[in-house]
């Protein structure tokens, strides 16, 4: 087995390589614009206005009740079809996991937030600050700690969920694993490997995000 | 407007407020003039929090209108925070900032909210720290603190925006006994000062000692004002009476 491992290496390592440079970066793309859209979504979420709210509450909804592979599917043919402008399938894909993973971290971010006790919204509210102030200063800071263990958990799922890209045949790990597979016919080392360079990506990014724990630890309640 | 050449701090008209079908205040008129100390009793579930916290729409009146010298408040197109700024509130459960040391607790609404420079805000803060025995406690977290201090922290974190009024939703409910003295001095001591202060407490000495006027709240409405020792030695109220004969 393991000399069968080293062989693939040797002789494929760069499309493993490929595979893992797509797939952090597609999962890095996807982190990031799903933080800012859910964060938006999550405040408009608060919001007064109840048409927003239940635009909202069905957008979460449907991201949350659907098959995840269904809605690549679903952006993979919609896009190319109505956008004015070219699509690649990795571009199809990264919107889909975006939108996918925004109503999550939408949620996230909301009980997060909710978590603060009401009392510091009013003590902002008391002094005069803004509700931008009393949000940026107050309540997100103490909503972060809430927040993050289970963010840290849906970037993991995020990193997984990337390879769900190798359906479309995107430059991804899980892809990588299926070349690989086909050229040699080594099923399980194969997926040996890239189990492994997942594992890997995911510890390294579990211990991160408690590194920022414990950062944020400086205060106990 | 003015009485005994009192300028008007704050006017309440017939001030309302349901939530849902339950009236908890049920058209309150009265005034605040300025230097004055006003305590609120009465039972729980009178109403007095809620006034309180309806004098800075901390709830927002169903009815009747709240006038902060000369502006009314529960009109829609006021800027409330605006005016927040220039009325203090100290909350039972202190809610000071745990995300933020006792200087930043400070300085936070005064730098932000009034522009006021990082230094001079900082030396502001210090002083106030240190009228309330806790400038060595400046750089410390509030999870470092007992409860009195906590509250003496939320105390001068209001008055570090130079109100005009000071609200105190029951001070000192929360704290344990031994520590409820250092947080009626300092209040004492606010309100001896000259600050328009309005407080609702279950302490009945402390109200007949510093109060200019005492008002019992029951069911929603005032059932009774006047001086503290007319209030609470003679109550004309029946209402006032029982309450009295199971608090004192």
């Amino acid at each position: 087995m393991l000399d069968q491992i080293i062989k693939i290496l040797s002789k494929y390592g760069y499309v493993y390589w490929n595979g893992f440079v797509g797939t952090l970066w597609i999962s890095a793309v996807t982190v990031f614009f799903a933080t800012i859209v859910g964060t938006l979504i999550a405040i408009a979420r608060m919001s007064k206005l109840k048409i927003v709210n239940a635009i909202l509450n069905v957008y979460i909804e449907v991201l949350r009740g659907t098959p995840i592979l269904l809605q690549l599917y679903f952006f993979w043919i919609f896009l190319p079809k109505y956008m004015p402008f070219e699509l690649s399938d990795l571009q199809c894909i990264i919107v889909a996991l975006i939108v996918k993973a925004s109503s999550y971290v939408a949620e996230i971010i909301r009980a997060g937030i909710q978590a603060v006790d009401i009392g510091q919204t009013e003590a902002a509210l008391s002094l005069g600050l803004s509700k931008k102030n009393m949000m940026t200063k107050v309540i997100l800071p103490q909503a972060i700690r809430n927040i993050l263990p289970a963010l840290g958990n849906e970037f993991i799922t995020m990193i997984k969920q990337a390879s769900l890209a190798s359906t479309f045949f995107v430059a991804e790990l899980t892809t990588s694993f299926r070349t690989v597979q086909s050229i040699t016919f080594m099923a399980i080392p194969a997926i040996m490997i890239a189990g492994t360079i997942y594992l890997a990506l995911t510890f390294t990014l579990s211990r991160l995000v408690g590194v920022f724990e414990r950062r944020l630890q400086v205060y106990e309640r | 407007m003015s009485v005994n050449g009192k300028k008007e701090m704050i006017r309440v008209e017939n001030l309302e407020k349901a939530f849902g079908n339950l009236e908890v205040l049920k058209g309150i008129t009265t005034s605040f003039y300025e230097g004055e100390t006003v305590c609120i009793i009465g039972a729980s579930g009178g109403g007095k929090s809620t006034f309180l916290r309806c004098l800075n729409l901390l709830e927002v009146p169903t009815g009747g209108k709240v006038i902060f010298e000369g502006t009314e408040l529960t009109d829609p197109k006021c800027d409330i925070a605006k005016y927040r700024q220039r009325i203090g509130m100290v909350f039972q459960h202190f809610n000071v900032f745990p995300n933020m040391t006792c200087l930043q607790n400070i300085t936070l609404a005064p730098t932000l909210e009034k522009k006021i420079p990082v230094p001079e805000a900082n030396a502001k803060a210090e002083e106030l720290l240190a009228r309330v025995g806790l400038l060595d406690k400046k750089d410390e977290y509030p999870n470092k603190l007992s409860g009195g201090q906590k509250q003496r922290l939320a105390i001068v974190r209001a008055l570090a925006m130079d109100p005009d009024v000071m609200l105190f939703d029951e001070p000192t409910s929360a704290l344990d006994p031994e520590m409820v003295k250092e947080v009626l001095e300092v209040i004492k001591s606010l309100a001896a000062s000259g600050m328009t202060t309005l407080i609702v407490t279950h302490e009945m000495g402390f109200a007949r000692e510093v109060a200019d006027r005492v008002i019992f709240f029951d069911e929603g409405i005032i059932c009774e004002e006047g001086a503290p020792e007319q209030v609470l030695s003679n109550p004309q109220n029946e209402r006032t009476r029982q309450f009295l004969s199971k608090v004192l």
